[in-house]
């Protein structure tokens, strides 16, 4: 303890018991040191890290029956590479169709160290709701099983963030449903 | 929340979900939950509640401020990457937070090494590696708790242990009677053993 070092007894009215846990606070301070100051580019959050995306192929919305098929081949084929673990940085894209006039896809990104699967949701012409949230879950044998995220829409077009922590391997699909309701407004193509 | 979803005859699968809309009143784990779903939101809060901790650790690895900084935007890169990785079974958030930040800290400097310099003469009463970790680990929780006062039980804290004025120059320095200064700093201190003994630093 040097002369600067402040006084327990000094900076509180009345005096602190030895055993008292503001005596181990206290020590704790002096340990510490001050917290260093904060530059201005530190002081607020820097936008969260991009992950990067493989660009997918841009398709045709309207797209005939073949395409859609295609798509679902090409989610099973996503499933199978990620279960064979030899294409683990590849990104895939997914249409989801239902509701009338709605429809939206799933960018589903490069996988993070963690095994997070982040994925870019993009809906349109789903009605706001005016209570409560949509929220999107992977499918198995046409049961929603896990639960991606959930998501607010306004009119047009919203793109939100959200992800799968599990092996998707594990599912075939994903359906979008308004919270509470087990009936599907958007789904993955019938494979 | 509850939700339950069927989509089929046999379905019947129930998940729980909370949704609370504002990240200030959640704690450290639940933010790291969000922050693994990409909530930004919640990142940054989460960055706000650490920023602090995280730099003092970077400058007492680094002890450059330039490379401390650097670091620590690289810390806040780790922890939004590894956030899926988080199991609150496994420990507390303020210690896996502190691992994360430690390994970023140590990866980066691993990765672009100190140039070559003078010998450093190390002083026979410099404090050894496990006494530097445990001095690293309480100001990284220290720091931490620190985020969770008000401001003005915050500034009555820095005033009184790190400005080097008496509690009497404080009460002048904030214009406010010393018996408030000194109540304040006990509530302070109060609230800082609480939270140092909820994220496992206890006091």
């Amino acid at each position: 303890v040097n002369e600067r070092t402040p006084r327990l007894d000094d900076l509180v009215e009345g005096t602190v018991a030895e055993s008292d846990p503001l005596r181990n606070v206290h020590a704790l301070l002096i340990t510490a040191g001050a917290p260093p100051e904060l530059p201005p580019h530190l002081a607020a959050a820097p936008p969260a890290p991009r992950t990067s995306v493989i660009p997918f192929p841009r398709r045709y919305r309207f797209a005939v029956i073949g395409a859609a098929a295609a798509l679902a081949v090409a989610l099973l084929g996503a499933g199978y590479a990620i279960g064979r673990g030899t294409q683990p940085d590849e990104a895939y894209a997914v249409e989801m169709t239902g509701a009338p006039g709605a429809s939206a896809e799933i960018v589903v990104l490069a996988r993070d160290g963690g095994g997070n699967w982040p994925m870019e949701l993009t809906v349109r012409g789903l009605p706001p709701l005016d209570r409560g949230h949509y929220e999107l879950w992977l499918t198995r044998d046409g049961k929603a099983v896990e639960l991606c995220g959930a998501f607010d829409v306004s009119t047009g077009e919203t793109t939100v963030s959200l992800n799968a922590p599990y092996r998707l391997r594990d599912f075939d699909g994903w359906v979008v449903v308004a919270h509470g309701s087990s009936e599907p407004v958007l789904r993955t193509a019938e494979i | 929340v509850e939700a339950v979803i069927g989509l089929g005859p046999a379905a019947g699968r129930t998940a729980e979900t909370r949704f609370v809309t504002d990240p200030s009143a959640l704690r450290d784990d639940e933010l790291i939950r969000r922050v693994a779903g990409r909530d930004h939101a919640a990142f940054a809060e989460l960055h706000g509640r650490y920023v602090r901790a995280v730099l003092g650790l970077a400058l007492r690895t680094l002890r450059d401020r330039g490379r401390a900084e650097d670091a620590t935007q690289e810390v806040f890169a780790a922890v939004w990457r590894s956030a899926g990785r988080f199991d609150p079974r496994r420990g507390a958030a303020a210690p896996w937070l502190y691992a994360v930040a430690r390994n970023a800290i140590v990866d980066g400097l691993r990765r672009a090494p100190e140039p070559p310099g003078e010998p450093v003469d190390v002083a026979a009463d410099e404090p050894g590696p496990p006494e530097q970790a445990e001095a690293a680990w309480a100001a990284w929780s220290v720091h931490r708790a620190l985020e969770s006062l008000s401001d003005p039980e915050r500034k009555v804290i820095e005033l009184a242990y790190w400005s080097g004025l008496s509690q009497s120059e404080v009460a002048t320095f904030l214009g406010i009677p010393l018996g408030t200064v000194k109540t304040r700093t006990r509530s302070a201190l109060q609230r800082l053993a609480g939270v140092l003994e909820e994220q496992g630093a206890k006091p």
